[in-house]
């Protein structure tokens, strides 16, 4: 809400775009600039829609999911669309910056453009392009991410909405009831221990922390090894043992894991 | 109440470390831990499925190594405890119980972004290795409902990709799973459906054929040569391999590599009959369609 860039609105991402006036060919030629700025904006809004879809399609199918699975005990609807919200949100934006920083190409139409205009020499065009797309990339990125997330918000919500509908349609008495009881449970189900099932009674905050935590930046790197070295106690753990004995978290030989899963198929 | 038994010892231990995956202090070393035992554990993947939070949390620790891809920053560090996560979700992958839901849930589409990475340091390697090990565990079922999935998600370019650059462990898995896409009806259908799919296909096979007189492996040769053997099936590709199949293949360069493998003896020998014989009785090369095409 009151965001200043819709998806769609090419004009409102044209007085973002960013163009260096020290650079060569914009320097002796400003008039170019503000078809740079066009060439930019198109760019940007050519990679959203795609990128976009993609990424919010995905989200919500995970989400949605994982939240039916994870949830299918829970009867407070609050808490089943916040954990949605946080987890579509990490998801989606998450999927649209990664996708767009390997593949976007912000450079193409810019180069065409001042290649037709004989704007300047090979190398001339070529600084210009690269520079322009460098200064504005943080900016397309962070467009396409946003836009990501906000689309998904939405997105989730109506695909929550039949699960959760149902549910209240089915009067006070199903109050009571999960919200997405209606799905059988895996008689796998039984074996679990009290402590990782999806509870009745309420998923307490132990538990919702997981969903909690896909509200941490995703644009922040996990911590490194000091930063993540594994506590000595864990309160949850029934018979209270340490976690696992302290042991050194970085397996001494480094890809012992790829290499057991590649190799587990040729069996 | 009955004796404990010492496989509920074991299972005891088991839902301990997955409890341990859901706390971000616990969770590097439940997941190295998981990881290594996770051959011993048969219920593992449906533990993982069903137990509250633990496939949030193996997601949470894929896409939180997004901003590390590009530009390149992972580090072996941070590699090997992604990987380990992934090996979870191959076991998730590979479980009969949990395959489909694992597919429902789209959560193989989280692993693109690594397959789609370039750097050819070993973290990097590592990642794509792991990340092609669960989509080799999930085409190892031989389900068409995977294939589809894969098909329309376009994994094939990501896999070829591979095939030309990567290390040969990942040539190996990669050629694995553009096999098993051969290997049915539709991913055969797909991959001849237009000359630009098969020529890309069959390009990187046999650049990959020229690089094995190099530097053999009896085990991506075995794949490639499968993989030949299927495309032959198909009419037009057939027509298509009397042109492009490479010449190592015909020749005698790789008959020690082969020398104690009598079934992929067998595929090239049957592959190359398949080759020739229309072309006999044609008297000629030509680029018709196949009549079942």
């Amino acid at each position: 809400p009151g965001q200043p860039f819709a998806a769609s609105g090419r004009e409102d991402i044209s007085q973002y775009v960013t163009i260096n006036p020290s650079i060569a060919i914009f320097a002796a030629q400003p008039m170019l600039k503000q078809y740079a700025v066009v060439a930019i904006s198109q760019a940007i809004h050519d990679i959203i829609t795609p990128v976009v879809e993609r990424s919010v399609t995905i989200a919500c199918i995970t989400t949605r999911e994982l939240l039916l699975k994870d949830f299918a005990m829970e009867t407070d609807e609050a808490k089943v669309r916040r954990a949605a919200h946080l987890m579509v949100q990490h998801l989606a934006g998450s999927l649209a910056l990664v996708t767009c920083k390997s593949g976007v190409s912000m450079c193409n139409q810019l180069r065409t453009y001042l290649q037709r205009q004989q704007a300047g020499d090979q190398q001339a065009i070529e600084q210009a392009v690269q520079v322009t797309a460098a200064d504005n990339l943080e900016f397309g990125c962070w467009l396409i991410e946003k836009s990501a997330i906000e689309r998904a918000m939405r997105d989730i919500d109506t695909a929550l909405d039949n699960a959760i509908n149902l549910r209240r349609k089915q009067g006070p008495a199903a109050f009571e009831s999960p919200i997405f009881g209606a799905r059988p449970q895996p008689a796998f189900m039984k074996q679990l221990p009290e402590s990782l099932m999806p509870k009745a009674s309420g998923l307490g905050p132990s538990q919702l922390r997981v969903y909690d935590d896909f509200a941490r930046d995703p644009r922040q790197a996990p911590t490194g090894p000091a930063g993540n070295a594994p506590a000595t106690a864990t309160p949850m753990g029934s018979e209270g043992k340490g976690a696992v004995e302290a042991k050194p978290a970085i397996d001494p030989a480094a890809g012992a894991a790829a290499v057991s899963v590649a190799q587990s198929l040729q069996q | 109440r009955r004796r404990k038994m010492p496989e509920d010892t074991d299972k005891d231990k088991l839902f301990q470390l997955v409890l341990e995956l859901s706390n971000p202090d616990t969770r590097e070393a439940a997941l190295l831990e998981l990881s290594k035992k996770r051959e011993a554990f048969p219920d593992l993947a449906p533990i993982l499925w069903h137990s509250f939070g633990t496939i949030a949390t193996l997601l949470q620790e894929i896409v939180c190594i997004y901003p590390l891809l590009s530009p390149p920053t992972l580090t072996a560090h941070a590699s090997n405890r992604v990987c380990n996560a992934l090996a979870l979700l191959q076991c998730v992958a590979s479980h009969p119980e949990t395959r489909t839901l694992f597919l429902k849930a789209h959560i193989p589409l989280f692993l693109y972004p690594f397959l789609n990475t370039i750097s050819k340091t070993r973290p990097f390697e590592y990642l794509r290795l792991t990340s092609l090990g669960v989509i080799g565990a999930l085409v190892k079922m031989d389900d068409s409902d995977v294939i589809n999935f894969l098909l329309t998600t376009e994994i094939i370019p990501l896999c070829l990709r591979i095939m030309e650059t990567g290390s040969e462990l990942s040539k190996t898995v990669a050629t694995f799973i553009v096999q098993k896409i051969l290997l049915d009806e539709m991913g055969l259908g797909y991959i001849c459906a237009t000359a630009e799919r098969f020529f890309a296909v069959s390009n990187v096979l046999s650049n990959m054929v020229l690089a094995l007189t190099k530097e053999p492996s009896v085990r991506l040769l075995k794949h490639i040569i499968r993989c030949y053997l299927r495309l032959s099936d198909n009419a037009r590709a057939r027509d298509a391999l009397r042109h492009c199949l490479p010449e190592q293949l015909r020749n005698p360069s790789f008959t020690v590599c082969l020398k104690d493998d009598n079934t992929t003896r067998r595929w090239l020998q049957q592959l190359l009959h398949n080759v020739q014989e229309e072309l006999i009785g044609q008297g000629g090369v030509q680029m018709t369609p196949g009549p079942s095409a």
